[in-house]
């Protein structure tokens, strides 16, 4: 089962999410895959606030910022549910956390092959990814592109999902549905 | 109380007149209207007046709750600003932080919920 969340800064993507999760998972472990790399005080906030949101609801967190695949060798195995948060800092690590920017293509292709991968290994996988698209703002072309990245992993990942929901202002709006809860 | 969000120059503010029968009269611009009475009274630009008081170091949260409890008669539009690239300036990331959680506040309490597209108002609460 693959779920892909979207909304834009401070939509509530993240608490929708964690509730769902949440109710799906019954008593199966579920795990937190956090994509962000931490830097700077406004960074650690925002992490120590995701941190609050999740105490006490039995999430273990994994911190995976690039290759996300390895996040499986750091999970027990049998029936387990996680929550990728999120997949625009991972597009944005595997694009630029190297000694040069990678291109858009192979950026992509990585991602869709860790993400296959732990769909296959998970009882259910819930993507939270971030709507960038709507600002109307050329950027310089490596922005450009690192938004075509994500647009392209957003397009496949909500192929290869059962659910997509947008959340708009913490109201979940259903883009995609079909899938069994 | 109701809540009226959309992109830039969708209509979300003819959206409002029309539906809910209202004129020009009702309408307050970037700040918070006197005590209403009772009245309805739209909230225009709301995402102006939330930058206004971040920029002058007010608590919008606190001032709009505490208006809001006195008068819950209230329309509020504001734009939506946060479905972009993270912004480089701090202050500008607080800006979208703040009033897209503020935001999702309101529509938590409000009873309508109306997202403006190309001037048609799709009612997702």
């Amino acid at each position: 089962m693959l779920v892909v969340v979207t909304g834009g800064s401070g939509s509530g993507k993240s608490a929708y999410a964690e509730n769902y999760i949440d109710m799906a998972a019954g008593n199966v472990q579920k795990y937190y895959i956090a994509t962000m790399q931490v830097s700077g005080e406004e960074g650690r906030r925002k992490v120590e606030r995701h941190q609050r949101m999740r105490a006490d609801r039995g999430f273990l967190t994994i911190e995976q910022p690039v290759s996300v695949e390895i996040a499986l060798q750091k999970m027990k195995t049998g029936k387990a549910f996680a929550l990728l948060e999120c997949m625009s800092n991972l597009a944005a690590n595997e694009m630029f956390g190297g000694d040069c920017i990678k291109p858009g293509k192979e950026v992509f292709q990585k991602i869709i092959n860790g993400i296959e991968k732990l769909q296959q290994e998970l009882t259910c996988l819930v993507i939270v990814t971030n709507n960038v698209f709507e600002d109307g703002i050329t950027y310089d072309e490596t922005t450009m592109e690192y938004m075509r990245v994500l647009g392209a992993v957003n397009r496949r990942l909500a192929d290869m999902a059962d659910e997509v929901t947008e959340v708009v202002a913490g109201i979940p709006l259903t883009i995609k549905s079909g899938g069994v809860r | 109380m109701k809540l009226i969000i959309g992109g830039y120059a969708q209509g979300k503010l003819n959206y409002a007149l029309q539906n809910y029968h209202l004129t020009e009269g009702a309408v307050t611009d970037a700040a918070l209207p006197e005590e209403n009475n009772g009245q309805t009274v739209i909230i225009y630009h709301f995402h102006r007046w939330v930058r206004a008081c971040i920029e002058q170091g007010k608590q919008p949260e606190e001032l709009i709750r505490d208006y809001l409890s006195r008068n819950p008669d209230c329309i509020i539009i504001s734009d939506e600003v946060g479905n972009g690239i993270v912004p480089l300036e701090s202050f500008e990331r607080e800006y979208r932080e703040r009033l897209g959680r503020l935001l999702t506040e309101i529509a938590g309490q409000s009873e309508e919920v109306v997202r403006v597209i190309c001037g048609i108002g799709q009612r997702i609460k």
